[in-house]
């Protein structure tokens, strides 16, 4: 059952985004400046609040974890955690890619940029720390602690374009420099098919985070004779 | 009351056994010191162009040399099991966390306190013509360097490889309070005064000190005891 | 063709393929650690059965 709902969301996923692939690139007109290249856009931001919001799930996973010490917490915060750092390479490398035609270069130490891959080192760090501890309730508890610290700095990146003068574009869904509605509609559709990748990867780790809890206790068994 | 005087019992504890072993503030100074030489070598050390990076050379070495120093901080308690001791003791979590973030905090300047003239000497600066701003630039950038390093260094303290585990979560949390150090630092040792843009950044710093104090006492007790 | 290659559709290409690669190498990583857990228990639950025969 848990399979079939996961296999019918993959569906949808890759029916959207076909779509919106499809309506991307022969319904949407190019932005004056920057030609075709743009559409990036629609990768880009869907993928950061993706990864904005896989940190936020494991800083509420890891909160939880610490008030109720019930694994599932611990299994949901690095399953949210590792999701996240893949969508948020996403967007670091697609972002170079579209600053390497708009600014000529890959990355400047920008605001941005900068405090997005500071984000992004914390959260290696919390799977390098997970791999440093071994006994599963003290690993647990460690690295929600870690996960609580690291999320300061989402913020940080999220607000970072509006506190400082940044070569970075400013928001473009609110405020003065707000997209055209057709862009904005796209954007957002663009967000749903990605955010349902990103649930269905969350829940497959889970699952492998379930197998490797048997597959401690079973090591357990067998090395108990 | 009672928590500042406990707070304090462990400081002094601390304090004392270092300046008496001088094991991590032997280390740290020199190595401090080793690399504030080297990076000599790194470029050529012009007035201008040490004018320029001052505030950058000056807060690696002491981040590094903090780094040597925290290690220790935690683990110095693992031998005949003094940290099963410390946590069980009447002392709460967080009173051990800021006496041991004091002790750190008071060795750090102290090291900062000898490489500065240092700096000056071998770099032929004259980085004293803003005292008073520079030194509440050090306390608040120390104070947010001990804080985060004393964390981790409770939350790594059990861990194989924790001397590589430590610097490495350490310097990604710390790069904001790092960056304003450095920014304001550079514009201290020129002699300007800060204005504008540098107060931002000293806004940062005190934010950045009292997030993560906060943070700290609030999360010490579950890292340390669970 | 010179329009096409003045509205960059190229590194457009170039950054759709990045994104998905990402993620494709992400589900491959899955792939792998699951077989690894697979092979894992599937060991460990036979070595448990052959003690218990015994």
């Amino acid at each position: 059952m848990r399979e079939k709902i996961l296999y019918g969301l993959g569906a949808i996923a890759a029916l959207l985004l076909a779509r919106n692939i499809w309506v991307m690139l022969t319904g949407l007109p190019d932005e004056a400046f920057q030609g075709a290249i743009f559409r990036i856009i629609f990768f880009h931001v869907p993928a950061a609040f993706t990864c904005f919001l896989c940190f936020f799930v494991s800083l509420i996973a890891s909160i939880s974890y610490l008030k109720t010490g019930r694994m599932q917490w611990d299994s949901l915060a690095v399953s949210a955690t590792e999701v996240g750092l893949a969508f948020g390479a996403a967007n670091l490398i697609s972002g170079m890619i579209w600053a390497r035609i708009i600014w000529g270069i890959w990355w400047t130490w920008d605001w941005r940029l900068t405090s997005m891959l500071v984000c992004w080192l914390l959260y290696a760090g919390y799977l390098v720390l997970r791999r440093a501890v071994e006994e599963p309730a003290q690993r647990a508890r460690l690295s929600a602690v870690l996960s609580i610290l690291s999320f300061t700095v989402v913020p940080f990146v999220f607000f970072s374009i509006k506190w400082f003068r940044t070569q970075h574009p400013q928001p473009v869904l609110y405020g003065e420099g707000r997209m055209e509605a057709g862009y904005r509609a796209m954007l957002y559709g663009n967000w749903l098919p990605l955010l349902l990748i990103a649930v269905i990867l969350v829940a497959v780790r889970m699952q492998q985070e379930k197998r490797l809890r048997e597959l401690d206790a079973l090591r357990r068994e067998a090395h108990a004779f | 009351m009672q928590y500042l005087r406990q707070a304090w019992t462990i400081a002094a504890k601390d304090l004392r056994s270092e300046l008496r072993t001088k094991e991590a503030l032997n280390a740290s100074l020199s190595f401090a010191l080793v690399i504030l030489l080297l990076f000599s070598f790194a470029f050529d050390p012009t007035a201008e162009m040490t004018r320029e990076i001052s505030g950058g050379l000056l807060w690696l070495v002491f981040a590094f040399a903090g780094a040597l120093l925290l290690n220790r901080s935690f683990a110095r308690e693992l031998e005949n099991d003094c940290l099963d001791v410390l946590v069980t003791s009447p002392v709460p979590a967080s009173a051990l966390f800021l006496g041991k973030t004091l002790a750190n905090w008071v060795l750090l300047l102290g090291i900062e306190m000898v490489c500065l003239p240092v700096f000056g000497v071998f770099y032929n600066v004259d980085w004293a013509r803003q005292p008073l701003w520079l030194a509440l630039v050090l306390l608040l950038a120390t104070w947010g360097i001990t804080v985060i390093g004393t964390m981790f260094s409770a939350l790594t303290v059990n861990l194989r490889l924790r001397e590589l585990m430590l610097p490495m979560l350490v310097y990604p949390m710390l790069i904001p309070c790092l960056m304003a150090a450095m920014q304001l630092t550079t514009a201290l040792v020129a002699g300007q005064a800060p204005a504008g843009d540098q107060l931002a950044w000293l806004r940062m710093l005190v934010g950045f000190d009292i997030i993560f104090t906060a943070l700290s006492v609030a999360l010490v007790e579950t890292v340390l005891i669970g | 063709m010179g329009d096409a290659a003045a509205r960059n559709f190229q590194y457009l290409a170039y950054g759709l393929i990045a994104v998905w690669a990402i993620l494709a190498v992400y589900v491959l990583t899955l792939v792998s650690r699951e077989r690894r857990i697979e092979r894992e228990i599937e060991g460990l639950k036979r070595m448990v059965e052959d003690r218990e025969g015994k």
